[in-house]
């Protein structure tokens, strides 16, 4: 398998690698699309463990994480969950969208999160020692949706932080071109566009541009799609509903790529 | 002088044709842009090149060009009217309408130049052409769009008005020339201050005149500026509205000195303070519509006092200390009030906000392990066949959905001082949207069943703090309630902290696990005293602190654009959110509600 690309917009991964090795759970911040599970897939390679991926919802329960009995031909046996597979084996348990699931699921990470470093099932009433191997990982998109939600103090404080924004410019470029095989001219203006878009604040517009939008439009770029076109229904489409606004994105992709009216 | 003379005839000739020509052929009045249509979108647009946050964007007025050549062409007034476009640290200021080209696209496309151009431009009439021609090429290299624009688009100008062919020329020209010389629609142009200020060196006529009143306060000062703008049409833009503005805050100052013995030159300060804020079309607004709520006896309503007052304290961050008891709050409601139904502008926005919640389905919660129930529980059906002893095994195998009780407490305070009589259009003033936000809002909560309740606050000093109850928690949202969200009116100053102590007192003896301050606002914390600035800022801040410590979440809505920074250094970085189109505030507030809590 090839090694998954990750570019470092800091010292991410230095602080990264650091946490691993001194059994430190990490929590990540940022906004949708700019990096997060990249990176996390790039750290589990680069360290050579296994990365349980589990995004959460709040119809998410404390089993879904731990594991539940199922039954088979045999009658019923015990399945571990990810967070289970990840305490015993060794490996990166990744919660994605922490906050999104109830309270009281997330309580299990407790004891797992500081120096005991335990897991307790209390359906089997086993207690599990996590593998030197274990990492705790948990992300969440901060904004004033999540004022009220909020991650408890004591929870939050088990966490070394890391604070994701979209890449610096020069090293978006990068990453468009490494993925989406785009001219350099094309991706230095979709570099431009997203600039220029990251200007609005949340008074003009909800969510701002992600690299993985800017990602699509360059992979329909590259496929031979009108840039214009491909714009509009990656980047413009995707990131507001309101006529003005729409308006607005519409006039300013038509300044970076001519619209053909033929198409 | 015979010779003189034909010279000035022929040229007065010439000019005139040309404009002749220009009014009836050039223009493409089918084709023509209004800024008013566009206007918020240019506002966006604006932020999207990088521009300022805090600037506005606005219509210009007319302003006298000298386009004569000689001194005796000057002297007939050979010069003409135009609409240029400029900026100060305000605003950027554009004609009203364009329709120098042959499609609207183009038409359009001019104003997007101009704020592109403006937003990369500094320009002072000494460096006219070389900051125009920078940001020029700057923005026809990176916009291929721009590029296509402006060549074109100047083309067809120069072919269409030959005063123009300067465009094509320009190492022949100087800032000088060019400032008065017939202008460039593409162009961006200094502020009318900085062209005048140049003038007056050589006219030394229009100095004398200028010398008198040098030594008057700011107010002529800007009234000055904006003379020389203003090409004294009355009712468009700037300042014509002045002495009617200034008038009404002097009444405004007089009616404060009915009711308070304290009046003193800080009231003139004041007065002088409010002044800075009428420039600009809203603030037109503001004036007159103060003016005309004096005239219609402000008294009609009936606000009944709930006792006598009481006292809380405040913040002081100078002594570093709470000022004890020394904020009077005065409770108050308003009994003199016809019940209404929902107005029927309303009812479209709200049957879709309650579309919105239907689909939320907000109102199922699982419940497992119950000894009976709607359906069986396999998770727990499972655990107990592997159970090793199933009689010591709870055996409740079932799930139930119930209605969710959200178990919230919210509490709106609404800001309703003299700025929410501000416009957000001709027509509508902010104090509008938060009366019809208030009522879709409440419309909502009704819909969800979650319990809230609506308080209004205002304030003269810290000697009175109005505090108004519009809906308390135990109040049913009825007729009545409408009613009185409908006789709100603005009145007086925005002493936010006393008005958020007082609202957490009321959430704190709420039983409800989750408790909310939803604050609307327009700008501010601000008062008659020291309250305005700094002093309030904190005291606010300091409040708030206080509201988190009883695990009350403020936040807070607001409608004032640039309050981006005060609001995270009050609020924190994701404790509020700013409306961009005051319009919406019905829908948004409702929004942000649901966001908040699900
Ligand atoms: N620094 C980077 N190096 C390489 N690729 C990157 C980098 N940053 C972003 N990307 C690209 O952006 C895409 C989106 O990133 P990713 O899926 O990790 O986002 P995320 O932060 O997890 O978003 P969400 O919060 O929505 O899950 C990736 O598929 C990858 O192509
Ligand atoms: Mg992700």
């Amino acid at each position: 398998m090839s090694k998954t690309y990750y570019l470092a917009q800091s010292n991410e991964v230095e602080l990264f690698k650091a946490a691993a090795e001194m059994d430190l759970p990490v929590l990540i911040k940022g906004p949708t699309g700019c990096g997060k599970t990249r990176f996390i897939e790039a750290m589990g390679e680069e360290l050579g463990r296994d990365v349980y991926t589990v995004v959460c919802h709040d119809d998410l329960s404390a089993a879904d994480l731990v594991g539940r009995h199922l039954i088979d031909e045999n009658g019923t046996y015990w399945q571990d969950g990810p967070l289970t597979k990840a305490v015993r084996n060794g490996g990166i348990c990744y919660l994605d969208e922490i906050i999104e699931a109830r309270k009281d699921t997330t309580v299990v990470l407790h004891s797992l999160a500081d120096y005991r470093r335990v897991l307790p099932i209390d359906r089997t009433g086993e207690v599990i020692q996590a593998h030197p191997d274990f990492m705790l990982v948990v992300s969440y998109n901060p904004g004033y949706q999540n004022v009220l939600k909020g991650m408890k103090p004591s929870t939050k404080q088990r966490f070394i932080s890391l604070t994701f924004n979209y890449p610096k410019a020069e090293i978006e470029k990068e990453v468009l071109l490494k993925e989406s095989d785009v001219d350099d001219a094309t991706a230095q203006k979709l570099v431009d566009i997203a600039g220029e878009i990251r200007q609005l604040t949340d008074t003009d517009i909800q969510e701002a541009v992600s690299t993985r939008l800017l990602i699509y439009a360059g992979k329909l770029i590259s496929k031979g799609f009108d840039p214009y076109q491909a714009c509009m229904h990656s980047i413009v489409e995707s990131l507001s509903d309101e006529e003005d606004v729409l308006e607005v994105l519409e006039k300013l992709i038509s300044l970076h790529f001519e619209k053909n009216s033929n198409v | 002088m015979l010779h003189y003379w034909l010279e000035f005839e022929e040229s007065i000739g010439k000019v005139w044709d040309k404009y002749l020509n220009r009014k009836v052929h050039k223009f493409h009045e089918e084709q023509r842009v209004h800024f008013t249509d566009i206007s918020k979108s240019l506002n966006i647009f604006h932020h999207l090149m990088g521009g300022e946050k805090g600037k506005d964007l606005q219509v210009t007025d007319k302003r006298y060009v000298d386009t004569s050549r000689t001194a005796l062409q000057k002297l007939s007034f050979l010069g003409k009217e135009f609409f240029l476009t400029w900026q100060d640290d305000d605003s950027i200021y554009l004609p009203a309408s364009f329709a120098y080209f042959p499609t609207k696209e183009e038409n359009e496309m001019l104003y997007y130049w101009l704020i592109a151009m403006s937003v990369h431009t500094n320009v002072t009439d000494k460096n006219l052409i070389e900051q125009n021609q920078k940001a020029m090429h700057y923005l026809t290299n990176k916009y291929s769009g721009f590029e296509k624009f402006y060549f074109n688009a100047s083309e067809y100008l120069i072919s269409k008005y030959e005063q123009l062919g300067f465009i094509k020329s320009l190492d022949e020209k100087t800032d000088e020339d060019l400032i008065n010389d017939y202008p460039n629609p593409m162009w961006i142009y200094p502020s009318a201050l900085t062209i005048n200020a140049a003038n007056n060196l050589n006219e030394s006529d229009e100095d004398l005149t200028r010398e008198e009143d040098k030594d008057e306060s700011d107010v002529l000062e800007m009234k000055k500026q904006a003379n020389q703008i203003d090409d004294k049409h009355e009712t468009d833009g700037f300042l014509a509205f002045l002495p009617e503005s200034l008038m009404s805050i002097f009444e405004q100052v007089n009616v404060d000195r009915m009711e308070d013995d304290t009046f003193d030159e800080n009231a003139l300060y004041h007065a002088e303070d409010l002044d800075e804020i009428t420039i600009g079309q809203k603030q037109a607004n503001l004036s007159s519509r103060i003016k005309m709520d004096f005239d219609l006896q402000p008294d009609k309503t009936l606000m009944y006092p709930i006792g006598k007052g009481h006292y809380i304290d405040e913040w002081d961050y100078l002594k570093n200390d709470y000022l004890i008891n020394y904020v009077r709050i005065l409770p108050q409601v308003n009994t003199n009030i016809i019940p209404i139904e929902l107005p029927s502008r309303l009812k479209k926005t709200v049957r879709k906000i309650q579309a919105e919640l239907d689909l939320l389905k907000l109102d199922r919660i699982k419940n497992d392990n119950l000894p009976y129930g709607d359906e069986i529980n396999i998770d727990s059906w499972i655990e107990y066949s592997s159970h090793q002893n199933k009689s010591m095994h709870h055996q409740k195998f079932y799930t139930t959905f119930e209605k969710k009780t959200r178990d919230m407490a919210t509490l709106i305070l609404a800001d309703v001082s003299l700025s929410t009589e501000s416009g957000i259009t001709q027509e509508v003033r902010i104090i509008d949207v938060i009366k019809d936000s208030l009522i879709v809002f409440s419309e909502a909560l009704e819909k969800l069943q979650d319990k809230f309740a609506i308080y209004t606050f205002s304030s003269l000093q810290n000697k009175k703090v109005y505090f108004t109850i519009i809906k308390n928690f135990k109040n049913k949202y009825d007729d009545l309630i409408r009613g009185r969200i409908d006789s709100i009116k603005p009145e007086y100053y925005t002493r936010m902290g006393a008005a958020i102590r007082e609202s957490a007192k009321i959430l704190d003896k709420q039983q409800s696990a989750n408790k909310l301050l939803l604050i609307i606002s327009d700008g501010k914390p601000n008062d008659e005293d020291r309250y305005d600035g700094r002093y309030g800022i904190e005291d606010t801040k300091k409040a708030i602190q206080e509201v988190k410590k009883k695990g009350i979440t403020p936040f807070c809505i607001t409608v004032d654009l640039d309050a981006k920074e005060y609001l995270s250094y009050l609020f924190g970085r994701d404790g509020f959110a700013v409306v961009r189109d005051g319009q919406k505030l019905p829908k948004v507030l409702t929004e942000v509600y649901i966001n908040l809590t699900k």
